[in-house]
């Protein structure tokens, strides 16, 4: 053995260890949740349009089979990776991996795991919900919550399995699992903010309860993502790709023929119904890493005070104006496709004669609700703050 | 002393029983029977109605003439928007056995009065009608204990899982490469958890409320369709009052009796049945009075304990059937005249399977009903053919239409449970049948008429026939009403179903 160096094991490991963080590719677990949760995002996206423009006609429709694709493969993909974590003795993982009733696996494959679970539970839930209360033709049901804490489950699962990967990284790795985490966050926020849809609808707008709504459903992760990111735009970034991802929904679904195949019908649709127009939260995404890169030396909650008013303050600024663009005829066109309504609209509801719809009838209603939107913007901020922070240490 | 405490039990028991009685259209009877004319093809048409809403309506067309290659379905509201613009049709599936039997399914997505319309193309072109269909759920239905026990499982799973999931990130999700957690992770991973349950437990508590919530909003829309209560009063000693109040608050802000629409020529049609034992029955047509009330001069009958059955069809065109009951006392009224009628005879049977095929009227012809032999089975569609004979046994040729049709029929259950008013044209109201006869073109709109009233003109057959099913077993009682000569005759039959 003359004439070689012998490296100490530590050091040989810690090489090795780094060399892959900067070359590694990214692992098939990963590119599988990604998969999954893709699914699931264009299955939500597509469902909810046929049942707007066809109806439910069936359980077996395309968008509902991406959706339980979904729950399949990231099930599938996580229970392996937790058994073969867990079984196989020089597993890469092992040392990396978490411990829960005698399995280990990164934290991110339980909590893909347990999205599955949620949304293979749903399945029956949701079942029994139509044979006793009738096919729920809203979005907010118990077993449709439930099928989103899944579905949710798996998207935080994803985004978790890529910080475990990504805070381990260096270098052009670590970029490209940056890439995917502003993905994993964006499909975050496309989940709670498309939840909320039917109480996001632009006759709302203005109304104080929109802007409460909204302030539950973006801050919190536009906050996240730029505390667990080391890019100074990582806010303006996701939003951006956020948009991005729903205006190809926007644009393209009416692309598609399609007819009502239940009835009453209410509306002369030809097309696959579009989702609205995305919301502007691309101009507080903005405003918030501004402020951020001015902040960084103030303490969390002033923080958070600060960037949580403003998130509230320049999200009204545009929306509000925008609501009335979005009301008026020359928004009615391929760009923001204002004329598209669900099958079973009548002609005389406000959305569809475009009439605001005031949610509050005071003043001081009004008003307390914006107050309470304020607050909940804050603590939103502050929460996603927390969280970003706590995703940076992830390592498992 | 026996005797009247014997009534007086039976008459709470039929309060018992007119309390429980769950839906209505007719009351107890929400499955449709329709015969009529689509365009050259006569068609029978059976519409199961599901029971929540939005649910799956199953339709049966029969046709008569075995000429007919299609039949495409599709629903519409019955008027009004939502009227005109119909969906893709479903094409209904011949069937294998009988090439004229056709079978499909579709969802009614929405409560209230809708319709089906059949869509037919044959060896002599095409034809549509349309049947009226009041939709509206019937009940709500517990989780079956197998799934309940699965849920519960599934429920301990997923919340045990999410609060292991959190110690176990909090514990170990933060250590570098190799690194075993120390009692400070052990610690904060005991610290989440605590939280993790508190939140759990607050995210269920929620859902429940939740739940709980949407049961409530979803049983008001059922109770919001049951039979409204037919309140009545009786004032002068003969002039009865008859008001409705709805099984929901909400049920008379949104109905307004006032605007009720006339079906074949009278705003409501009354049906007193003295109880217990059916042994009498008017048929009355009160009036419009004051604050949606309804008011009718009675006639003379004696006194008694008797049912109240009222069909009203609203501006919507659903039909609506109060239901009620009221103790008279001997009442010294008005001569019967227009289209009222009474029928009184023997008490229902209560033998067990005892079927009348045979009613003697009361100028000594008779009624006779022309049923196939067999038992008579619950939830079959059936064509109930009856013939009116002279006192010589010939059939008579002075029927007459009666309020424009060739006949009435009542169905009522022993119970109460169950009642339908139907006509030769079936279970729907005529005045919902107008109003989706408005929305057909061309030649299916005065067929369809055509089949609905009696002929206008010209001497009308000794047979009379009503399509419907008995909804479920149990021994009923048939009124059948012709008018022959301008008085009205009244058939009575009993029937035992399994």
């Amino acid at each position: 053995m003359a004439g070689t160096i012998s490296l100490q094991p530590p050091i040989q490991a810690r090489s090795i260890e780094r060399a892959y963080a900067e070359t590694a590719s990214i692992p098939w677990y990963i590119w599988c949740c990604m998969l999954s949760v893709l699914s699931a995002v264009v299955g939500s996206a597509w469902d909810i349009s046929w049942h707007e423009t066809v109806g439910r006609d069936t359980f077996w429709t395309p968008a509902h089979m991406m959706i339980y694709l979904s729950g399949v493969l990231a099930g599938i993909a996580c229970g392996y990776l937790i058994l073969s974590t867990t079984f196989q003795k020089d597993s890469r993982l092992r040392d990396v991996s978490i411990s829960m009733w005698g399995f280990r696996g990164p934290l991110g494959a339980f909590i893909c795991a347990w999205g599955a679970v949620a949304m293979i539970a749903a399945g029956p839930f949701d079942n029994w919900w139509h044979n006793s209360y009738g096919l729920d033709v809203k979005i907010l049901s118990p077993p449709h919550v439930l099928l989103a804490l899944g579905m949710t489950g798996i998207r935080f699962g994803a985004l978790v399995l890529v910080l475990a990967e990504m805070n381990r990284a260096e270098g052009a790795y670590y970029r490209k699992l940056e890439r995917l985490l502003f993905l994993s966050v964006v499909f975050l926020m496309g989940m709670t903010v498309g939840i909320m849809q039917e109480l996001t609808n632009r006759v709302l707008m203005h109304g104080a309860k929109f802007y409460l709504v909204v302030m539950f459903a973006a801050p919190i992760w536009i906050a996240t993502v730029a505390w667990v990111s080391r890019n100074k735009w990582a806010a303006t970034i996701m939003t951006a790709m956020y948009t991005a991802m729903h205006l190809c929904f926007t644009w393209i679904f009416p692309m598609f023929p399609a007819v009502p195949k239940l009835g009453p019908v209410y509306q002369n649709v030809t097309h696959l119904v579009p989702p609205d127009f995305p919301m502007l939260l691309i101009v507080p995404a903005i405003v918030f890493d501004l402020l951020r890169q001015h902040t960084t030396m103030w303490s969390r909650w002033k923080q958070a005070a600060t960037l949580g008013a403003a998130f509230l303050v320049s999200f009204i600024a545009v929306q509000w104006p925008f609501a009335d663009f979005l009301m008026s005829p020359p928004s009615r066109n391929r760009i923001f496709e204002t004329t598209n309504y669900p099958y079973f609209i009548p002609s005389t509801s406000a959305w569809v004669r475009n009439v605001f719809v005031h949610t509050e009838h005071t003043p001081g209603q009004f008003w307390l609700k914006m107050a309470i939107a304020l607050v909940v913007s804050v603590l939103m901020v502050r929460l996603g703050m927390a969280w970003g922070e706590w995703m940076r240490r992830i390592r498992r | 002393m026996k005797k009247e405490l014997r009534r007086r039990m039976c008459v709470a028991a039929v309060i018992l029983l007119v309390a429980a009685i769950p839906v209505l259209a007719h009351v107890g009877s929400p499955d449709v029977f329709y015969e009529g004319d689509a365009g050259p093809y006569h068609l029978f048409v059976t519409v199961r109605m599901p029971q929540v809403i939005p649910g799956v309506a199953e339709i049966q067309v029969r046709c008569e003439n075995g000429d007919v290659n299609s039949v495409q379905i599709v629903p519409l509201r019955l008027n009004g928007p939502g009227s005109n613009l119909p969906p893709t049709p479903d094409l209904a599936k011949v069937s294998k056995d009988d090439p004229q039997f056709f079978t499909g399914s579709l969802w009614l997505m929405e409560f209230g009065a809708l319709q089906v319309r059949v869509m037919v193309d044959g060896a002599k072109g095409k034809g549509e009608l349309s049947v009226p269909v009041a939709s509206f759920a019937q009940r709500t239905f517990p989780m079956e204990k197998p799934l309940a026990g699965l849920m519960v499982v599934m429920l301990l799973v997923l919340g045990i899982g999410v609060i292991s999931i959190a110690g176990a990130g909090a514990r170990e999700a933060s250590l570098e490469r190799g690194e075993l957690p120390g009692p400070s992770n052990a610690r904060r991973a005991r610290i989440v958890m605590v939280v993790t349950i508190i939140v759990v437990a607050g995210l269920l508590y929620l859902g429940k409320s939740w739940w709980r919530l949407e049961d409530s909003d979803y049983q008001g829309r059922v109770n919001f369709y049951k039979p409204p209560t037919a309140e009545t009063t009786l004032e002068d000693g003969k002039r009865l009052i008859i008001r409705a109040r709805g099984q929901n608050p909400k049920w008379s802000e949104r109905i307004n009796m006032g605007e009720v629409v006339p079906d074949h020529n009278h705003l409501m049609h009354l049906f007193l049945i003295e109880m217990p034992g059916m042994n009498r029955m008017w048929h009355l047509h009160p009036t419009l009075a004051e604050g949606g009330a309804f008011a009718d001069d009675l006639p003379t009958m004696p006194s008694g304990h008797y049912q109240v059955f009222a069909d009203v069809v609203d501006s919507r065109g659903f039909p609506w059937t109060l239901v009620g009951a009221v103790d008279l006392p001997e009442i010294n009224g008005k001569p019967l005249g227009g289209d009222d009628s009474t029928w009184s005879g023997e008490a229902i049977s209560s033998t067990p399977g005892k079927d009348d095929t045979v009613a003697q009227l009361p100028d000594g012809g008779r009624m006779i009903w022309e049923r196939g032999p067999g038992p008579l089975k619950a939830t079959t569609a059936m064509d109930f053919k009856f013939s009116v004979q002279d006192k010589d046994g010939k059939p008579v040729q002075d029927l007459e239409p009666y309020m424009g049709m060739a006949g009435h029929a009542e169905f009522v259950r022993s119970d109460l449970s169950v009642f339908a008013h139907v006509h030769p044209a079936g279970s729907v109201p005529m005045a919902s049948l107008e109003m989706a006869q408005a929305g057909l073109m061309g030649d299916g709109a005065s067929m369809q008429g055509m089949t609905a009233m009696a002929p206008a003109s010209g001497p009308m057959p000794a047979e009379v026939s009503f399509p419907y099913g008995f909804p479920k077993p149990g021994d009923y009682r048939i009124f059948v009403q012709v008018k022959r000569a301008g008085k009205v005759e009244t058939g009575v039959f009993d029937a035992s179903v399994q």
